[in-house]
């Protein structure tokens, strides 16, 4: 976080000499954000909140605003029954916690390692930092699709290499029943791990070339210089990197939307799919929107960690 | 040669290790190449080598999926919404980089907070709201551009103010003074001065922003119609249709795939010394 204290605020000498300038300041242009994102955020925001304690259904949508107050009820639903989906509120959360966390912790040593592999000089080294990123940026949709096929019975390169492997049968299937979970998250670990990397990376980068040389003047092995001068100085970087990756992958939806198509099989059904589905293919949008409401609840843990951590405030204001 | 002081693999590790990472990521792309060669039904046969190279498949997806379709809404909604983004972000991005008022630290934090707000929640309501908007005012969103455009520069716009926050902040304020001292107002002078120095910071704004839209499915999936769907919703009603279908034509769905990905892949590949400044203060990813 590069932000920088605003210039007026050091320099006192202009505010005299330009009375006139402070008058037309263009205070306007902050407004432009605050529209939208009443109309997109702020708004539909306050209409899920209330809708979750309404009994709003496909029938009385259009006037959803008069629809029977409900209370609590939908988050009891929510929390308790399990609807056509055969999934609760409560199994998706487990499933997503699951997801995010074990992708977290799997990408964050190999995000580590891979930023150690190119953090030296050689030949072909930013072939291979532009060859790190591609699968990152690679749109979701056809990551989606494209490990659909790698895992296909028969077909799929994982199941042909298990089976030469003698590890699988060669039909075995990745896409229905209780292995989809592993499907979808060795997919996103495909996807995510260079998240870790770019952050790793961009620290190793600021540690300067002569602390390395000072600590093999001391002595130090190579581990000692790892676990003694580097990743200490990492520490908070890595644990930003580790929350924002918990944070984005706790909300993912297209990979399982796109990768396993509707209905997705259960142990897949993550709460953002869940939601979708409850909304959109059940249409009891108020029951979605009290899964919304406690998504939200629970992001807000991690998300007040990030804001601290930011510390945006003092960064701003020195 | 010496030795890099910054070496902290021992050469075994680094070597096996780089080797490991240049497999797991090239193998699945290549897979995905070869299957975008294979003729439709040999994919399903269980063959690896086709028994020759279908580059038909790219000429004919065109009329399988409405790819030219797909590709044309995207790039309306995406170019619409990233340069609208841009355009918001550099005005707020000068006046948060100027100017010390009272709200400013709440406004830079909302850039941040409200990103943590789950996309799926704001779904139905906006869907909601947007009907109750054309039914009041003659303006159309629902299955036009305007609803996907105004939805994703909103989304877009966090990431953009604070690339732009970050890169106004780096001009010398000294330069504008002097427009001032001239007789331009503050607008003249943003308009002027400001913008043409930071179009380098600009344009990664626009790439960043533009890919928000590309890469979206959730909002796009609800509220574009048939005639305004993305390139994402096209391919992921295309493959939903093949899972039901006799013969899949998986061949034809990996070429449309490998066209979705380009674009951002390029641009990505050009713009990648800014991902590392941007990573933190927004989920590239969504």
């Amino acid at each position: 976080m590069s932000a920088q204290p605003a210039p007026e605020a050091s320099t006192a000498r202009r505010k005299r000499r330009s009375g006139r300038a402070d008058g037309d300041r263009p205070m306007w242009l902050l407004w432009p954000r605050v529209v939208v994102v009443l109309l997109i955020v702020a708004v539909p925001f306050l209409i899920a909140v209330y809708t979750s304690f309404l009994s709003v259904d496909q029938y009385t949508l259009r006037q959803w605003v008069g629809a029977p107050w409900v209370g609590f009820d939908n988050y009891v639903a929510a929390l308790a029954g399990s609807n056509v989906l055969s999934i609760s509120a409560l199994g998706s959360l487990g499933i997503s916690v699951a997801f995010s966390v074990l992708t977290t912790l799997i990408i964050t040593p190999v995000g580590i390692l891979a930023a150690l592999t190119v953090n030296t000089d050689f030949r072909g080294r930013a072939l291979l930092r532009s060859l790190y990123l591609v699968p990152y940026v690679i749109p979701t949709f056809v990551t989606a699709l494209l490990w659909r096929m790698m895992f296909l019975p028969q077909t799929g390169l994982i199941n042909r290499f298990l089976a030469a492997i003698g590890l699988a049968d060669v039909n075995t299937y990745w896409l229905v029943g209780a292995k989809s979970f592993w499907a979808m998250t060795i997919t996103e670990t495909w996807a995510v791990w260079a998240f870790i990397y770019i952050m790793v990376l961009a620290g190793l980068q600021s540690i300067p070339v002569e602390q390395y040389e000072v600590a093999e003047l001391d002595g130090a092995t190579s581990w000692e210089k790892l676990t003694r001068v580097v990743l200490p100085q990492l520490r908070g970087l890595i644990a930003l990197a580790v929350l924002l990756s918990t944070l984005f992958h706790f909300n993912n939806f297209t990979l399982p939307f796109v990768m396993f198509g509707t209905p997705p099989p259960t142990p897949v059904t993550v709460l953002p799919l869940n939601i979708y589905l409850t909304s959109f293919n059940l249409f009891d949008f108020s029951l979605g929107s009290a899964m919304s409401v406690i998504t939200l609840l629970i992001m807000l843990v991690p998300g007040f960690f990030y804001l601290r951590m930011l510390r945006l405030g003092e960064v701003t204001s020195r | 040669m010496r030795r890099d002081a910054r070496e902290l693999l021992p050469p075994p590790v680094r070597i096996g290790a780089t080797v490991g990472f240049v497999l797991v990521i090239t193998l699945p792309i290549a897979f995905m190449l070869l299957l975008s060669v294979t003729p439709d039904a040999e994919v399903s046969s269980g063959r690896l080598i086709p028994s020759h190279w279908a580059f038909a498949n790219y000429a004919k997806m065109w009329s399988t999926v409405n790819l030219g379709r797909g590709l044309a809404n995207s790039l309306v909604i995406s170019g619409v919404s990233s340069t609208i983004a841009v355009i918001f972000a550099v005005g707020a991005a000068y006046v948060l980089s100027r100017f010390n008022f009272r709200g400013r630290f709440p406004y830079l934090y909302s850039l941040i907070a409200l990103q943590s707000v789950p996309h799926v929640m704001l779904l139905l309501p906006l869907f909601v709201l947007f009907s109750s908007i054309q039914t009041a005012i003659p303006f159309p969103l629902i299955g036009t551009y305007q609803g996907p455009v105004i939805t994703y520069l909103t989304f877009a716009l966090p990431l953009a103010t604070w690339l732009m926050f970050s890169y106004l902040s780096s001009i010398p304020v000294e330069l504008e003074e002097a427009a001032l001292v001239d007789g331009a107002t503050r607008f003249q002078a943003l308009r002027k001065v400001v913008v043409p120095l930071a179009l380098p910071g600009m344009v990664v704004a626009l790439v960043f922003s533009f890919i928000v839209g590309w890469n979206d499915v959730l909002f796009a999936s609800v509220l574009t119609s048939p005639e305004t769907r993305t390139l994402a919703v096209e391919l992921q009603t295309f493959s939903a249709a093949q899972a039901g279908g006799s013969l899949p034509l998986y061949g034809q769905m990996m070429g449309a795939a490998v066209v979705s990905a380009l674009p951002v892949v390029i641009l990505y590949m050009l713009f990648q010394r800014y991902l590392i400044g941007g990573l933190p203060a927004g989920g590239v990813k969504g």
